[in-house]
């Protein structure tokens, strides 16, 4: 029984330990305020965002065309109004980063389907 | 374009009403499901009903032959309550004087005719029911 | 030793609530190294957690009856790996689960996301915190694994239906699916509370949906196969509330599973995916409440402990808090694409989910309508059978239908003229099958030849799916034909995994239909010698013999099975008494048919006292299907699960395009 309890006050401790590390590691930091997101990281996120899921619905519909589940009548349909979007995604972006003066992005995907 | 309903939405909104719509039908008519009651309140009901209730005995009978006959009560109710049922088809595995069952049927002739491998018995310990019948 | 399990229990219970408040005030105030400890104090919750699971397994084992739960669940007698099967075979030790693979899985979720999903992950504690706490508040205060007594001599014995191997992972399993299916509603309502309501919070938490969504699946065809096999009533499943509470929310999470690729694709459905996560999280909460507080056959007897009331008003609180969130956020979740075309992907998704949704909801309504009318009429009404198998056909053989459609068709809009092209060979197999099983004979049930025929179709589309990927590849350069299967699947997981899941369902469909609309029954009382005749087979009854195992009595009847003047051997079919426990138990005799897929399956439903036998005997054909599609399922499953390195490295890649720094 006084195992238990013995054992069972450890673990307390331990435990008020753990969840006042934090503090006890940095009782006096420079800042204490939670790293988010900006206003401006959030636009970008939210462009980038936007270029990728251009580009993979491009690749997408170059997959389904490549492989025939897509006939080149739905295919001529739909490639062109892809495209211009995946580019308006691009310039959007494009701007943005040239405005804040960050590095332009390195295109990782390509229009056109180079990998089934 | 500033369509305010385009078709897309319309037959959606269509597909959702069709559903509701077969949903609707069926339940309409095919009705409401059988009551399910307790043995004291079976007196002069005569449709189908499931019964919920307390084995006592005697049971005597063979389910596979001429019938199982045994007597249900309230669960935690008095003895007036008590019901004559004769039971044919599979006897679940648990099924014994003092189990808690639930079993289909009609008032017959003062006897509560059960229907073919109705009965469900509940595992007194462990939360999940065991049952026979003729199920998928 | 159970002081330590209660006091294990005890600081967990802290740790949780620690966590919530503080988690909420860091989150809300922007305080870095307070929501660090609120981390901390979800993580330390998963170590307290197993603290108090090892003090319950080592009283199992060592079979300590002054733990009032062991006595109850146990007995000497009991095999080793029941006993520890105990552990969630009881009501406090099931809960004492939930939650361990509930801080685990919180521990687990919040240290890999830590990075890269920093801004949703303050929230996400607080919300995993929050469920934490209503189960540690329950194994602590309402129902303690830990309550003791005098110790008897031996215990009460596990009841014979839960000694067998499934018990050992069935209800694990279905944990794992109940329980991971926080994951993704934690992040849901951290992605609404933080504002941060694009696809980040799906991205997050599409593998956990997945896992969980699997182990639901597998963890209810063990359970079909147990009651099959073991309680043996010659089928494997009953619509039962106890089944119902697993598959609603299953449903609903197969609906979530497509349409988040919608939002993923098109940035479409955001309202409805939160909503949709939701629904699988209340009916997982609402599936626990239903096995374990009795009130649905009827709500005044079978209860076994006042936990109920407890669950539902923590559903309530869930549903209207959540509610509240989108509510509070609808107008920053509207999304301006909109649906173009109602012959398109995204329309066929959204068939899907209507047809799911549809079926989940009937099958809720069929639940709760007992005690519905009860509280209406005064009179409680129960739905039968009829009512469920209604729905099932009604809503899924479109369902079926539509699986072969939906991989087939262009997003956003898709011509008719691509339609019949696309569709031309799928309709024709189709067809062709439904003609030659209809001259065969499968008009005796419509339904049945209806899902044999669509099975036929969606099976050709995969089929047609899988060759012209595979030639696709092959003309892209790749070596062999077998090397081009293979980098097609480790180039395109989710779509082919997804496929494959596909074929699960339809080998599932054609085994159901199978088993069910096409299956033949017979019974008789037979004395030594006499024989039985069903389904083109003839069994002969020849011994009856009783024998002495570990813990019961058992008898069993030999018959020999003849089929078409071919000998093929015997089968065994009796009953098992158990000393301790009192109670007999049901042993089927099951010969399956390598070939067909079929199952002969004998039940000895009364052993007579002067040695004649009455015998059910069902033929299933095509059943053994079912569990093939089991493992077929695990298998799509586990390739679409499989991590995806360069998924991974584009992640990361873009994170820092936009200049998050990478490290905390």
């Amino acid at each position: 029984m006084t195992v238990a309890l013995l054992l069972a006050a450890a673990l307390a401790v331990a435990c008020v330990i753990v969840v006042g590390f934090p503090f006890l590691k940095e009782p006096d930091p420079e800042t204490d305020v939670l790293d988010e997101l900006d206003d401006d990281e959030r636009r970008r996120l939210a462009l980038l965002e936007a270029r990728d899921r251009a580009l993979s619905a491009l690749k997408e519909l170059e997959f389904d065309h490549r492989t025939g589940a897509i006939t080149d009548y739905d295919y001529r349909e739909q490639v062109g109004g892809l495209r211009r979007e995946a580019a308006a995604a691009l310039q959007a972006l494009n701007r943005e980063l040239g405005e804040s003066g960050a590095e332009g992005p390195d295109g990782e995907g390509r229009p056109v389907g180079g990998r089934t | 374009m500033a369509q305010k309903v385009s078709p897309a939405r319309l037959v959606i909104a269509l597909s959702v009403a069709a559903v509701l719509a077969v949903f609707l039908l069926y339940t309409s008519i095919a009705g409401g499901g059988n009551p399910s009651i307790a043995p004291s309140a079976l007196q002069g009901r005569t449709g189908e009903v499931q019964l919920a209730g307390l084995v006592v005995g005697p049971v005597v009978g063979d389910a596979h032959a001429g019938g199982l006959r045994f007597g249900l009560e309230d669960i935690g109710g008095r003895s007036e309550s008590r019901v004559v049922v004769r039971y044919t088809g599979s006897v679940p595995d648990l099924f014994k004087v003092g189990r808690h069952i639930v079993i289909d049927g009609q008032l017959r002739n003062g006897v509560f005719v059960a229907q073919p491998g109705s009965m469900i018995t509940k595992c007194p310990s462990k939360y999940a029911p065991k049952q026979s019948g003729d199920s998928a | 030793m159970p002081e330590l399990g209660r006091a294990a229990l005890v600081v967990t219970l802290g740790l949780v609530v620690y966590a919530l408040v503080a988690g909420a005030a860091a989150a809300y105030l922007g305080r870095r190294r307070l929501a660090q400890s609120a981390q901390n104090a979800l993580i330390a919750a998963f170590f307290t957690t197993v603290i108090a699971s090892l003090v319950l397994v080592s009283a199992l084992l060592r079979h300590d009856f002054s733990f009032t739960y062991v006595a109850r669940t146990t007995s000497e007698a009991l095999p080793t790996g029941y006993t520890i099967s105990a552990f969630w075979g009881g009501q406090e030790g099931s809960l004492l689960l939930w939650l361990l693979i509930l801080t685990g899985f919180g521990a687990v979720a919040v240290r890999l996301n830590r990075r890269w999903a920093r801004d949703l992950i303050v929230w996400v504690v607080p919300v995993f915190a929050a469920v934490a706490t209503f189960f540690s508040f329950l194994v602590v205060a309402v129902a303690s694994p830990f309550a003791t007594q005098v110790a008897p001599p031996d215990g009460a014995g596990m009841t014979p239906s839960l000694q067998n191997p499934y018990m050992l992972a069935h209800p694990p399993l279905l944990y794992l699916g109940y329980v991971g299916l926080t994951v993704p509603f934690a992040f849901a309502l951290a992605a609404l509370l933080s504002g941060r309501l694009d696809e980040r919070w799906l991205i997050a938490t599409r593998r956990w949906t997945l896992f969980a969504w699997t182990a639901l699946g597998i963890g209810q065809l063990l359970g079909a196969h147990w009651a099959y096999v073991e309680v043996g009533w010659g089928g494997y499943y009953a619509w039962d509330p106890v089944e119902n509470a697993a598959l609603m929310p299953w449903l609903a999470a197969t609906a979530f599973l497509h349409s988040v690729m919608i939002q993923e694709k098109r940035g479409m459905l955001r309202v409805w995916n939160v909503l949709l996560v939701i629904l699988a999280f209340s009916l997982s909460l609402f599936g626990t409440f239903l096995t374990r507080s009795g009130v649905v056959n009827s709500i005044h007897s079978f209860t076994q402990s006042s936990i109920g009331p407890w669950f539902l008003a923590f559903i309530g609180v869930t549903v209207a808090v959540s509610l509240g969130l989108v509510f509070w956020r609808l107008p920053q979740l509207r999304s301006p694409t909109k649906l173009e075309s109602p012959i398109s992907r995204e329309a066929a998704f959204l068939y899907n989910n209507l047809l799911l949704l549809a079926l989940c909801l009937a099958i809720l309504w069929g639940v709760v309508y007992p005690m519905l009318s009860e509280a209406i009429r005064g009179e409680a009404a129960v739905l039968g059978r009829s009512y469920y198998d209604f729905f099932l056909r009604a809503f899924g053989l479109p369902l079926l239908l539509l699986m072969g459609i939906g991989p087939l068709i262009a997003w956003r809009r898709a011509s008719l003229r691509s339609l019949a092209t696309t569709f031309r060979w799928p309709t024709l197999v189709g067809l062709a099958t439904g003609l030659v099983l209809l001259v065969l004979g499968a008009g005796s049930s419509v339904p049945g030849l209806v899902a044999y025929t669509f099975s036929a179709f969606v099976g050709t589309t995969i089929v047609m799916e899988f060759a012209r990927g595979t030639r696709a590849r092959k003309a892209l350069g790749a070596s062999s034909w077998p090397g081009a299967f293979s980098s097609l699947m480790a180039r395109n997981r989710r779509r082919y995994g997804g496929y494959v899941v596909h074929a699960s369902i339809v080998l599932l469909a054609i085994g159901v239909a199978g088993s069910s609309a096409f299956d033949s029954v017979a019974e008789a009382k037979l004395t030594q010698g006499e024989s039985l005749a069903v389904g083109g087979y003839t069994l002969v009854y020849r011994s009856l013999d009783e024998r002495q195992s570990a813990n019961a009595t058992e008898i069993r009847a030999t018959l020999g099975v003849n089929r078409g003047g071919d000998d093929l051997g015997t089968l065994e079919a009796g009953k098992n008494a158990y000393t301790i426990e009192q109670q007999l138990s049901n042993e089927v005799g099951i010969r399956s048919d390598k070939l067909t897929g079929e199952d002969l399956f004998v039940i000895a439903e009364k052993i007579n006292a002067d040695g004649s036998v009455y015998f059910r005997v069902f033929v299933k054909p095509l059943v053994n299907l079912i569990w093939l599609a089991g493992l077929v399922f695990l298998l799509g499953s586990l390739i679409t699960l499989w991590p995806d390195r360069r998924e991974q490295r584009r992640l990361v890649a873009r994170a820092d395009e936009v200049g998050v720094p990478a490290t905390r």
